[in-house]
């Protein structure tokens, strides 16, 4: 009995590995700055919130206890975003950090157990967040002042925020123990909780994988959807009672969903995402245990092996040399970069994923949703004999005074004959006898037929895709360009290259041009989305006239994405650079650099927003092209125009879709153009600056 | 012709004098050896004759180019091999080769032909294919100086070449460094290894705490290095009783007996040591060994340093 407790003492609380981290970590000045910028946070939120509630002359106890629930929900939102951008921060050097360090061969050289050696380093490295955590009680504890907080959902938000750190750490754990992880992986490692969570968050927004059918008690529709419980922003909606989130009861979920564990992921998304959360982590930390020292003993690693079953790699060290361009700083960028499996793998399962997303998109919206009960098609409209035929009905004469009817958005509207050759579901005709006794028609009333995703569904989900398609490509590209320089100077090759006649602005030119070239293949993923869909809008207007017709994405996108997308690139690039230039070391030079693009790119989509928002229709024409400005805003209109600018867009409302088109054909290139004025500036300027800034930082 | 010259070079890191005031000649097809222990300033010398690191004060000169000022000029005059591997992942050799010769702007069919040369020369033409992370240390640092080689420059600098090195490895480097100054090479090269330094250099420089303690021929700094002759005598017994009987000698200075064998400290004016052995054999004595002690490179260094460290 005395063993076991002596062996869980020093399993945790006098663990060496975690006492070390828990002894030095709270005396390091940076971690205390960290935590009081949080905890400061924190307070701030609280009191601007409780001053403006007061402001809007809250008085009532009712009134109090609903702007403590509404402080409360902000808060918890804030927590779990903060804990999101620190687990990963935090625990993601474990990847890396021992073998660099060079200090995980000693460990595993002591008396140490494997659950002693990979508790104490995954505890210790989440000990800091978890410091945060718990430090932020006190601050929740003030929304209990007023009321309206329950304890439990207290407990249930810090639990999904403790559990998404664990999560977090244990798969960063697992990853240095299977050794499947490089330096590198710590940036896919970022990439792919940013993905996971922001991905996570647009899919639960399709209606196509939310829970058709079950309404909650009170009868409103459940937006629970396949995501809710595996989401952890998506699972503290549901725990603090977001009304869009109300989840069903057992009772109205449909017959085939009420098995478990599904009834319970449906039913009580934040209990199971808590659960499983837990349980998952178990499960990468306990073969992480059990194997920890076998697979440091092993010489072939986890990845190698996996990658080498895939034919991916191969065992031997040996590979046909490639050709060395002229501009051998460039052909490094490019080619060593691509080549390199992993890279090399990710890119093509990008181009496959991007490529194969947009076709299923295009064959869902090309393909009817189930056929209606009466409908036309191309070529049952007889022009010379005057007949139609009515599938699943019969052929009818049709006189010169038909009254033909469509249906659009605010019910029927006037048609034309020439829409009797289209493809419509008849929503309704009435007949009439000739003088001869032959039936034909007196009106009929078209209507589109229903596509299994509908043209507005078709928009956003190519918007989505593309704008996701687009953040990676930047996130990518910057890390590349952010390690580009630091990684030379980390390993010692930047000094072989800085004895060689190579000047800096061939040097920065090359790199640049490598980049961009690596990056190439990724941006021609969302033009391919795009061409696809004109494409088939293409075929459309070939298939025949239409007056309802719409283009999904207007062509002239094909012009001016690749411009755009290949600028913004060089645009990252070159700033990945000058921070690579700036910094010492590579995780510096990253993470300033990914903070600095995406600060960027919020501000320039909250300008392009701010600005189609003032114009009461979307914006005027002015105010179009400027939002051009904005690339990920200019994508978007590019891509669904009616939505983000509906009454300039959309015909019958006054609009000019063709002027407004023109302008942004030209605001596209201008910003182009712009972007390009501001690459080569702060080429010419590092270009200019190189020596120096090398050669200060030279020890 | 002088390939390298300095005058008062001076590197300074805040408050620490790396180098002061270094004064160094070197001339076309010599190989000078750089000595010094660690922290002296051997590395900070090489990176400013690299172009790497500009002197606080003072010139150095490469070619009658001046660093710093020139730096562009003289980059295709030298070949650098610093003391770690500059490493490139996902590189095989010919590619790395082919990579710093585009560098050099040597490109076309001449690369190609360059490449192959010196891939045969430095005996690296059957790992052509191999992955440079998957190298041996012996052979990466062959590769580095067939990196160095692919422009033909006319000064190496060597930064401990041979560091942490198998034996067999480091006697190749040896062998190649010799066959490249064979060639014509004006080598500079620093190592901590002094009995190939012997063997390999003309010239050597003892550097201490920054500052220059001696510069030359390796032949003039053992000369300096020896202050009196010492000989090791063995005899088959009564080893105590032969070294009694030479003590009396009046031109020798000191005698003592341990290991076996008896050592004999001649005074400084006696230069003819051939009455030890007669002396010994008419005592009766049979001699088993009798041997002048050498001054290396390793007493010379001993005796001029300090052991000061910065």
């Amino acid at each position: 009995m005395l063993g076991v407790g002596d062996y869980l003492w020093r399993l945790l609380p006098a663990n060496p590995i975690l006492l070390r981290v828990v002894e030095t970590g709270g005396k390091r000045k940076r971690d205390l700055a960290i935590r009081c910028a949080y905890l400061g946070l924190l307070v701030f939120f609280v009191i601007f919130s409780l001053l403006t509630q007061r402001a809007a002359d809250t008085s009532s106890l009712t009134d109090l206890s609903n702007a403590s629930r509404a402080i409360f929900r902000s808060m918890s939102y804030l927590q779990l975003g903060l804990v999101s951008l620190l687990a990963p921060i935090f625990t993601a050097g474990a990847i890396t950090q021992e073998k660099d360090s060079q200090t995980y061969d000693i460990l595993l050289a002591t008396p140490l157990s494997n659950a002693q050696i990979l508790l104490g380093s995954l505890l210790s490295r989440l000990f800091f967040v978890i410091a945060l955590l718990v430090s932020g009680i006190p601050i929740f504890s003030v929304t209990q002042i007023f009321g309206g907080v329950a304890i439990g959902s207290i407990v249930l938000s810090c639990a999904i925020a403790a559990s998404t750190a664990l999560i977090t750490g244990a798969l960063a754990m697992a990853i240095a123990t299977f050794k499947v992880g490089t330096r590198r992986t710590i940036f896919s490692f970022y990439l792919f909780i940013v993905i996971y969570l922001v991905g996570g968050y647009l899919l639960d927004l399709l209606p196509y994988f939310q829970i058709a059918g079950p309404k909650t008690a009170g009868g409103q529709t459940s937006h629970i959807s396949w995501f809710t419980g595996i989401h952890p922003f998506l699972a503290l909606r549901v725990a603090l009672g977001d009304a869009q989130y109300q989840p069903p009861d057992m009772g109205i979920l449909p017959e085939h969903l009420r098995y478990w564990p599904v009834n319970w992921y449906l039913t009580n998304p934040s209990s199971f995402y808590i659960t499983a959360t837990s349980v998952f982590s178990l499960l990468l930390i306990v073969p992480s245990i059990l194997l920890l020292r076998r697979l440091a003993q092993s010489t072939n690693s986890f990845r190698g092996w996996i990658l080498q079953k895939l034919h991916i790699v191969k065992g031997d060290r040996t590979r046909k040399p490639r050709n060395v361009w002229y501009n051998p700083i460039a052909w490094r960028e490019a080619k060593t970069k691509a080549s390199a499996a992993r890279a090399s793998f990710l890119r093509w399962a990008f181009i496959i994923a991007g490529s194969v997303g947009a076709l299923v998109m295009v064959i869902m919206f090309a393909t009817p949703a189930a056929l209606p009960a009466k409908y036309i098609m191309p070529g049952g409209f007889n022009a010379v004999a005057r007949t139609l035929f009515i599938n699943g009905d019969t052929t009818y004469g049709v006189p010169e005074n038909v009254q033909v009817l469509r249906i659009g958005k605010d019910g029927p509207q006037p048609g034309d004959l020439n829409m009797l050759g289209g493809r419509y579901e008849v929503a309704q005709f009435d007949t009439q006898l000739t003088r001869k006794g032959i039936k034909e028609l007196k009106s009929i009333t078209l209507g589109p037929i229903p596509r299994r995703l509908s043209a507005d569904d078709a928009r956003n989900g190519l918007l989505g895709a593309v704008i996701l398609e687009f953040a990676v490509i930047l996130l990518i590209v910057t890390n590349a360009a952010a390690s580009t320089v630091t990684r030379e100077k980390e390993d010692g090759s930047l000094d072989l290259l800085l004895t060689t006649p190579i000047t800096s602005r061939y040097y920065i030119w090359g790199k640049l041009r490598g980049l961009v070239s690596f990056v190439l293949p990724l941006v021609a993923v969302p033009v391919a989305s795009v061409t696809i869909f004109v494409m088939y809008d293409l075929m459309r207007i070939a298939g025949g006239s239409d007056p309802t017709f719409q283009w999904i994405v207007f062509p002239e996108a094909i012009l001016i994405m690749p411009p755009t997308l290949v600028i913004v690139a060089a645009f990252a690039s070159i700033l990945g650079m000058q921070m690579s230039l700036r910094c010492r070391t590579t995780v510096r030079a990253v993470m300033s650099s990914v903070g600095i693009v995406a600060g960027i790119s919020a501000v320039l989509v909250g300008c392009g927003q701010g600005l189609l928002g003032t114009g009461g229709r979307g914006g005027n024409e002015l105010q179009l092209a400027l939002a051009g400005f904005s690339p990920f805003t200019l994508v978007a209109l590019l891509i669904n125009p009616y939505t983000l600018s509906p009454q300039t867009f959309t015909n019958g409302y006054g609009g000019d879709p063709n002027g407004a088109r023109m302008f942004m054909v030209v605001s596209g290139f201008a910003a182009t153009a712009a972007y390009a004025a501001v690459v080569w500036t702060m080429y010419k300027s590092m270009v200019k600056n190189f020596d120096m800034t090398i050669r200060r930082q030279s020890r | 012709m002088t390939v390298i010259k300095t005058v008062s070079l001076t590197k300074r890191y805040g408050t620490l004098v790396a180098l002061s005031n270094l004064n160094l000649e070197i001339n076309e097809g010599d190989c000078f050896g750089f000595i010094g222990p660690n922290g002296a300033g051997k590395t900070t010398t090489i990176k400013i004759l690299a172009t790497l690191l500009q002197p606080t004060w003072g010139e150095a000169r490469i070619c009658d180019l001046v660093v710093g000022y020139q730096s562009r000029q003289i980059r295709p005059l030298i070949g650098f091999v610093p003391d770690y591997f500059g490493a490139y992942e996902d590189m095989v050799v010919q590619e790395y080769l082919e990579f710093f010769a585009a560098a050099y702007n040597i490109n076309g069919p001449a690369r190609a032909k360059i490449v192959n040369d010196v891939l045969e020369l430095t005996d690296l033409g059957y790992k052509r294919d191999a992955l440079v992370d998957g190298l041996s240390r012996g052979m990466k640092q062959r590769l580095s100086i067939a990196r160095v080689l692919v422009h033909d420059p006319k000064l190496l600098l060597l930064d401990e070449p041979a560091g942490n090195l198998d034996p067999r490895a480091r006697i190749e480097m040896r062998e190649l460094l010799k066959e490249l100054r064979r060639m014509g090479k004006t080598i500079l090269i620093s190592s901590h290894i002094l009995p190939e330094l012997a063997d390999l250099c003309n010239k050597v420089g003892i550097i201490e705490r920054g500052e220059l303690l001696y510069s030359g021929p390796v032949a003039d700094i053992l000369r300096r290095a020896k202050t009196g002759t010492i000989l090791h005598v063995g005899v088959s017994s009564n080893q105590e009783q032969a070294a009694a009987l030479l003590s009396q000698d009046p031109n020798i200075e000191h005698v003592s007996a341990n290991n076996g064998y008896i050592e004999i400290s001649l005074k400084d004016d006696v230069k003819d040591w051939s009455f030890v052995p007669a002396k010994l054999v008419q005592g009766g004595f049979r001699l088993t060994l009798l041997k002048e002690e050498e001054v290396n490179l390793e007493t010379a260094f001993m005796r001029l340093t300090k052991g000061l460290v910065q």
